[in-house]
């Protein structure tokens, strides 16, 4: 017969045992999962990547091309998308009561600059009340052209594939008018001047179309892995 | 003798093992580890903000359940009554956090959780069900945004607002564990003793 300490003994450890293999069980899956979400969401045109099946919000349905729609701008004036035909476009749905929208603004009015000259077209679609806009567009001096709708601008973000549109979200398209990349959520400097570089190249016949959309869709899934780690 | 006592070293170890599991909590249920979402996409809005409401006497108490990440605008919540029966008073919602945007001012948010009170009476004495209309607007701190979201709640009596984000999942898996030992610890003290009739 055991002694009662002996038994005591082996009752703790065999305690201690199984709640550090529970432990350690918990965390070896735990140091798998990402450490922090990551800054923006991010859908290349008009290939999806490729997703699990537990994915959050399914990549929209992007148009190979830019689709034609028609929206007011700042002055009531009927106008379409296809008045900049021939250029690149970046083309971003936005609206006044969206603060991660209001944030992107600036940058958009520094590539509209930096790009000024080279057959790239910046285009703001406010999906608010035109009066909201214009007092807006004046206040922050917003210097490149606005279209302006409800409905049917909602529409217009439906036709990218935006059905329950988010905002902001941008579309890159080149000057033959493919839609190079989508990309959902706030936009920074270091990605869009990595989507417009592959746009040029793209442009200047330097790489293919689903060439370009794949480096886009893997450069900034690395820039989001930087971000987050 | 010897075997019930291996058996229950046995199932001494499962519940230790199910304790270190259940101590530390648990984000998510562990069989849907690893099948996680890609870290770069959004959430639909009606996961990101999830809206209940349930009557507490004169009252309707209405919760909504944010997704980690994500907040609501406390000044864009509006709650009005839906049945044509029903007449409510101005939502009570508690102060929220404060956040500073450069671009967009200073705005009350409310993050993981909100409660709105919302006094009513109704001129019918309960023909209509009751029914309000809930609007809300949100963002990702990631920096997307979603717009006004509107829904008719039908406000239940008693129960849960709204179910929990993430239902207790340190318990659900406790429990399962807990079910595999206590049926593995059951047959093997069944067992003791029986043989198996198997032909000759």
């Amino acid at each position: 017969m055991k002694t009662p300490g002996l038994r005591f003994f082996v009752t703790a450890l065999v305690v201690l045992l199984g709640i550090w293999a529970g432990l350690k069980f918990h965390t070896a899956k735990r140091v798998e999962e990402p450490a922090v979400a990551v800054a923006a969401g991010v859908a290349s045109a008009p290939e999806p990547k490729e997703s699990s099946a537990m994915e959050a919000v399914p990549h929209p349905k992007v148009p190979a091309r830019l689709p034609d729609f028609s929206l007011n701008d700042l002055s009531g004036k009927p106008t379409s998308i296809a008045a900049w035909s021939g250029k690149s476009m970046v083309i971003n749905f936005w609206a006044t009561w969206c603060g991660p929208c209001r944030r992107e603004i600036p940058l958009l009015k520094t590539v509209a600059a930096d790009w000024a000259g080279r057959d790239l077209a910046v285009v703001g679609i406010a999906v608010d009340y035109a009066d909201k806009v214009r007092q807006f567009a004046a206040q922050f001096k917003i210097d490149y052209p606005v279209l302006i709708g409800e409905e049917d601008a909602l529409e217009a973000a439906a036709k990218f594939g935006m059905d329950s549109p988010a905002l902001p979200f941008t579309v890159f398209t080149d000057r033959r008018g493919e839609v190079v990349a989508l990309f959902v959520g706030e936009l920074h400097r270091p990605q869009a001047d990595f989507i417009l570089s592959e746009v040029q190249n793209l442009n200047q016949e330097r790489i293919a179309l689903p060439e370009a959309r794949r480096a886009i869709a893997e450069g900034l899934d690395a820039m989001a892995g930087k971000n987050a780690g | 003798m010897k075997r019930s006592l291996g058996a229950a070293w046995i199932a001494v170890f499962f519940l230790s093992a199910m304790l270190g599991l259940a101590g530390t909590a648990l984000a998510k249920p562990w069989w849907m580890r690893n099948i996680d979402s890609n870290a770069t996409d959004f959430l639909p809005p009606d996961v990101a903000f999830r809206v209940g409401a349930r009557i507490d006497g004169n009252v309707v108490k209405v919760r909504w359940v944010i997704a980690d990440g994500y907040y609501l605008y406390r000044s864009k919540i509006e709650v009005r009554a839906e049945s044509p029966d029903l007449v409510i008073g101005a939502p009570q919602l508690p102060p929220g956090t404060v956040k500073t945007d450069p671009y967009l001012g200073t705005q009350q948010i409310y993050t993981q959780q909100v409660d709105a009170v919302v006094p009513f009476s109704r001129i019918d004495a309960g023909a209509h069900p009751l029914q309000i209309k809930v609007t809300y607007q949100g963002c990702a701190e990631a920096g997307l945004c979603y717009p006004p979201i509107t829904k008719v709640v039908f406000p239940t009596a008693g129960g849960p607002a709204v179910a929990a984000a993430d239902p207790p999942q340190p318990f659900e898996s406790t429990a399962i564990i807990a079910g595999a030992c206590a049926f593995l610890f059951a047959g093997l003290v069944l067992r003791k003793g029986r043989k198996l009739d198997l032909p000759a």
